[in-house]
């Protein structure tokens, strides 16, 4: 029987861009897994116990993410007893006994936005307030971008990940770049 | 051409920085600092445009945004835009212009002849004269109304220009940043609340840059610097010039323009302009006041100017706006154009005051006659004298008029907020309900003065920061005096001949009060009428001149006769800035599949569904057009085997203890007993029992789904499932998430499908035993890779669905096309699968159109008695089950040469075309390889029972009336042996 390998092929491609001397870099993040844990109803402390052990940390409350120790996690709430997981490996398996797991890696792509113009940049296109009064570092938000869904969040000062749909990813990259072109 | 009325001293302009610029093919050089109006007349440039109706020769008027007359068409070829007013036109080195809505030179109008016809161009003109006869209404009439209609011309091309939009959020924003503006930004801004500071001129300071204030001890201009700059340095500050707040909306929303470019030669590819919508939570509306005029015969001359903009032209721009200036008044701010201009050296002819009283000042030489007004004027293209109203004739070429101002109260209105009227000041203040968070300060408010508009925005700052939970500083507001500000309403000189209140829309005196005589009684119906306060300038500074005319001619009070409201936007907005960056193809996103660059490359044709780009057929050398491809697509699958992208359709991911609980809810037909490892195909009803979609459910696990819906409901079946879950059955453990966009999936079909998936598939045992018919399983495919394999057949053929990991997509369709090759594996489209399910008797949109019911598409049976779901208990109506309703049907023309056509009725044969006798519709029609003739679906009365009947197809639309045999609507194998291979 003959074999047939499958290659993995980021959404765009990898794509990464300085833009000219202004200090704004655009970069698909393409090591990111993705996963949604959703609470099983009565289920809170298990799942908490479980984050805890795992992750090291608590679960998050809506628009504050939170990054683990070690920078290889971010927890993310993402609606009422449904969280994302941002990871750089697979989540233990053993999160499917105390959340209902579902990859979500492929389903998005994930841009990381970054530089002196960010702000800028993101206010072309993004509804939210990202003054770092109203959105923090690690501040996280579900929005819509040129109508496409968007969860927004802020890495650092001048950084921010956003992920969108995989399949309008080029739409989306136009977006941002566009965004960026615009204001420097 | 030298700028002769360039006054040697007064002005901002730097006059170490000239520009040049043309106007009408005319080069003349201005001053960095300009704007063109101001530039026209330092070079002399009187007459600039012709008035819209009676093409009389105008002037510029004024010096800022509500500008009627001096409207011009700014750049040229595909920049061009028309009816720009040349009073907010930045200069800029190069800069063209010309003048609009004449034919022949500006000079000489061949247009002109609608003056000498103006007794038949009265208001209401269109009205009387373009009703009979009926039938010219569109082909004469409007042709010529709309030839001679409009002012400036656009180029005809796309816009090169860029635009953009974007959002801004802040505690507080200030319209306007004059003295009041500025203040209220000074006292919130120190308090620590997050300001926006907008203003529609390129510097801030508002109307302090066209006086001679003193604000704390220093020129007014100077504070304004102070200000501007200890504001710039807050970080919580963000000022914006050129950005002109032009809407009030729901929930504090504001929008606003800014000019990003329009200043400069070039945009250099950035976008021109930039609409913004800033959420607030609280606004000041500090926009100032606009001067208007006195109506009196022949006071649209170019020369005709008013008072306060005449002031600004020499104290800002440092212009005399003529050789001999007279002003006519009837406040006191008249008088401060006198002083101003005495001191900068403009020769004054006279001052004209009508009130009776002393004289405020005296000035050498200059005639000042009080209690008198101007009767009229003379000058063929440019003003040459006045006479007034105690028969004195008087030599000047600029006549500066001020009949008071009116508070800018728009955006106070933009949610019905009616202004009040005050007495005191002649003119319209903020009133009834203001847009939420909304309040007002300054001239704006009515505080006229500068030392009250200073005050009032210092306050307003501070209270409104006390709001917000901030605590304000012990500051002071800036300290100015209460300049003399008192007028008498003086509104129009009777007497014969045409006195203009509105000039841009050419509306006089005689018109209001036609108007009125002929009952156009209210003020809404006055502007319809008349068509007064229309158009670019939106009569900012005609409107109350017309109220009071109104007024009087109905012999009642101005705030009897009320006023006219406004509404977005405040100055005009291009429709390109509306647009913004959604253009061409970025004006809705698109979605891809992973196959798509594999497509392209292999002859894809893309149609758009939903957002997304499906691959209509794949061409191929040699095909003559897309009927070629698509038999042949569909030949092959049904032959061998054949591989389509069903990435698109929506996939939901369903977990929970009580999901199969769930599904069984939503779905009509028995879902709690599908056993783990199968799919069940699942019917979804409205609340009103009408069908809403359709799809297939696979259970993974014992508390997991994956269902599938059709490509263009999947958000709406989703959003459906969500509202289920949360609000009908909140205490249900299940959970919803889309995968659509996670896995690529592909369909394969046809008889060598089993044996090309063998060579994919790992380790699974593909017999009809070990994985049949409605089968599904998580699998590995390639050596290892994630899938998931479901038997499920859209095509009627032996067939599986195999899905990936997305990023795996691109790659998987190549190995199955390689694994293909000895099937001769061929990739069908959009077209080929419609083909083949229709000859399949599938239903999509165009059957389940969201007016049929499972009985009208042949699956009553499907709507389970034995349970509740939505949709079943009103699905039960009488009128829905009875026994002629429509059913679904296949059809072939009698005469197989014949083409069938979607949407044609059915009639009985020799029936008349009538709707009593209509017998249903054709809903889908395909040309079938597999037949050799055209097939189609549709809905036929009793058509279940009337399989072998002939019955006709007739087509108003196409004008067709064709013979058709109803058959079954499952054509292809209808016992599905193939299928369940």
């Amino acid at each position: 029987m003959a074999k047939f390998d499958l290659q993995e092929t980021p959404r765009l491609g990898g794509y990464t861009k300085e833009f000219g001397d202004s200090g704004m870099v655009l970069r698909e993040i393409t090591e990111l897994v993705l996963t949604s844990l959703a609470m099983p109803m009565g289920g809170k402390t298990k799942l908490t116990a479980a984050v805890k052990d795992t992750f090291g940390l608590t679960l998050p409350t809506a628009l504050k993410s939170k990054l683990s120790t070690d920078g290889q996690t971010r927890l993310v709430q993402t609606q009422p007893d449904q969280y994302f997981c941002l990871t750089s490996k697979p989540v233990p398996s053993a999160m499917a006994s105390v959340a209902y797991v579902t990859d979500q890696t492929h389903g998005w792509v994930g841009l990381d936005i970054s530089g002196p113009n960010v702000r800028e940049a993101l206010e072309r296109i993004c509804p939210v307030d990202l003054d770092p009064s109203a959105f923090p570092v690690h501040a996280a938000a579900r929005t819509t971008m040129e109508h496409l869904g968007v969860l927004i969040i802020r890495v650092s000062k001048d950084q921010f990940c956003l992920l969108s749909a995989s399949s309008s990813a080029e739409s989306f990259l136009h977006a941002v770049e566009l965004s960026i072109k615009n204001v420097i | 051409m030298t700028d002769n009325y360039r006054l040697p001293e007064s002005g901002k302009v730097d006059r170490s920085k000239p520009l040049n610029f043309s106007f009408n093919g005319k080069d003349m050089v201005g001053y960095a600092g300009d704007t063109l109006a101001s530039a026209l007349l330092a070079n002399g440039t009187r007459l600039v445009a012709r008035s819209f109706k009676y093409h009389r020769p105008r002037g510029i008027f004024t010096a800022g945004s509500e500008e009627p007359n001096a409207m011009v068409q700014l750049r040229s070829g595909d920049h061009t835009e028309p009816n720009t007013r040349a009073t907010v036109a930045e200069l800029f080195d190069g800069l063209t212009a010309t003048s609009q809505n004449h034919r022949g030179p500006l000079n000489f109008d061949l247009m002109a002849v609608n003056d000498l016809l103006s007794p038949f161009l009265s208001a209401g003109f269109y009205y009387k004269t373009f009703m009979w006869p009926r039938a010219f209404w569109e082909k004469v009439y409007e042709p010529i109304i709309r030839s001679a209609a409009g002012l400036g011309k656009l180029s005809g091309n796309e816009d090169p220009d860029q635009y953009d939009k974007g959002f801004l959020h802040c505690d507080l924003l200030i319209a306007g940043a004059g003295p009041a503006g500025l203040s209220a930004a000074l006292s919130a801004a120190r308090a620590g609340a997050r300001v926006i500071l907008a203003e529609e001129d390129a510097i801030i300071g508002g109307r302090l840059n066209a006086e001679t204030h003193e604000i704390a001890g220093d020129s007014a201009d100077v504070w304004a610097e102070t200000a501007r700059a200890e504001l710039a340095a807050m970080p919580n500050v963000r000022i914006m010039t050129r950005t002109t707040v032009v809407g009030a909306f729901d929930h504090g929303i504001y929008s606003a323009v800014e000019r990003k470019t329009d200043h400069l030669a070039t945009s250099a590819g950035k976008p021109r302009q930039v609409l913004w919508r800033i959420y607030t939570k609280r606004a000041i509306v500090a926009g100032g006041a606009t001067e208007r005029a006195v109506a009196f015969k022949n006071n649209d001359r170019p020369g005709i100017m008013l008072a306060g903009s005449v002031r600004a032209y020499a104290n800002r721009f440092g212009v005399a706006t003529g050789d001999a200036v007279s002003i006519l008044t009837n406040n006191d701010t008249g008088w401060d154009t006198a002083r101003d201009l005495v001191a900068a050296g403009v020769n004054l002819a006279a001052i004209i005051d009508t009130r009776d009283m002393a004289p405020l000042h005296s000035f050498a030489g200059t005639s000042i006659i009080m209690g008198a007004a101007v009767a009229d004027t003379n000058g063929r293209l440019a003003l040459s004298s006045i006479k007034l109203t105690n028969g004195q004739t008087i030599k000047t070429d600029c006549l500066a008029v001020s009949g008071g101002w009116s508070p800018n109260v728009h955006l106070t209105c933009h949610q019905r907020g009616r202004p009040t009227w005050r007495d005191d000041i002649a003119g319209f203040v903020p009133g009834g309900e203001l847009p939420v968070g909304q309040s007002v300060a300054g001239a704006a408010n009515g505080d006229l003065s500068l030392g009250a508009a200073l005050n009032s925005g210092h306050k307003l700052g501070n209270a409104l920061a006390k709001e917000l939970g901030l605590t304000p500083t012990k500051s002071q507001a800036a300290k100015a005096a209460d300049e003399p500000s008192s007028i008498s309403a003086f509104w129009h000189v009777a007497g014969e001949g045409r006195a203009w209140v509105d000039l841009q829309n050419d509306v006089t005196v005689k018109d209001i009060k036609q108007s009125q005589a002929e009952g156009f009684r209210s003020v809404e119906h006055l502007k319809r009428y008349t068509t007064m306060g229309m158009a670019t300038d939106q009569g900012k500074t005609s409107n109350v001149l017309g109220l009071a005319i109104m007024a009087e001619a109905t012999g009642k009070t101005i705030p009897e006769t009320g006023t006219t409201i406004f509404r977005p936007p405040y100055t005009p907005v291009a429709m390109g800035t509306l647009g913004g960056r959604a253009r061409g193809k970025d004006y809705a996103p698109t979605r891809l599949t992973t196959s798509h660059e594999w497509g392209a490359k292999n002859g894809a044709s893309f149609t758009e569904v939903g957002n997304w780009m499906r691959a209509e057929w794949y061409a191929k050398q040699g095909e003559a057009g897309w009927r070629d491809s698509v038999d042949r697509e569909v030949i092959a699958t049904r032959k061998s085997v054949g591989i389509c992208d069903v990435t698109t359709l929506g996939k939901i991911d369903i977990q929970g203890r009580d999901a199969a609980a769930f599904l069984n809810l939503v779905y009509s037909n028995p879902f709690l007993k599908v056993p783990v490892g199968r799919v069940r195909y699942g019917l979804m009803l409205r609340e009103d029992g009408i069908c809403y979609d359709d799809g297939t459910t696979a259970r993974l696990a014992e508390n997991h789904f994956v269902m599938t819906t059709t490509t263009a409901n999947a958000v709406l079946v989703y959003r459906r499932l969500e509202f289920v879950r949360q609000c009908l059955c909140p205490n249900m453990d299940v959970h919803l998430i889309s995968t659509t966009d996670a896995w690529a999936q592909f369909a394969v079909a046809g008889p060598n499908s089993r044996a090309l998936l063998s060579k994919i598939v790992d380790d699974v045992d593909m017999s009809n035993e070990g994985f049949p018919f409605m089968a599904c399983a998580n699998v590995t495919v390639c050596g290892g890779t994630p899938a998931r394999l479901f038997r499920i057949s859209f095509s009627g053929e032996l067939a599986y669905e195999v899905a990936v990991p997305a990023r795996y997509g691109d790659s998987m369709i190549k190995a199955l096309m390689e694994a293909g090759q000895e099937f001769d594996a061929t990739p069908y489209g959009t077209e080929a699968l419609s083909v083949m399910r229709i000859e399949k008797g599938h239903v999509v949109g165009n059957e389940l159109n969201g007016t049929t019911t499972a009985l009208n598409l042949g699956m009553g049976g499907m709507v389970s008695v034995k349970k509740d779901s939505i949709g079943s208990t009103l699905a039960k109506r009488e009128l829905m089950i009875a026994d002629d309703v429509v059913r679904l049907v296949g059809i072939r023309p009698v005469d197989k040469s014949m083409k069938l056509d979607a949407g044609a009725h059915f009639l009985e044969r020799g029936a008349d075309t009538t709707m009593d006798n209509d017998q249903g519709w054709v809903t889908s029609v395909a040309y079938s390889p597999t037949f050799g003739h055209h097939i189609g679906l549709g809905f036929v009365i009793r058509g279940h029972e009337r399989h072998g009947d002939i019955i006709r197809a007739w087509d108003g639309v196409r004008g067709k009336d064709i013979e058709v045999e109803i058959v079954s609507p499952h054509m292809y194998d209808p016992e599905g042996g193939i299928q369940r291979g």
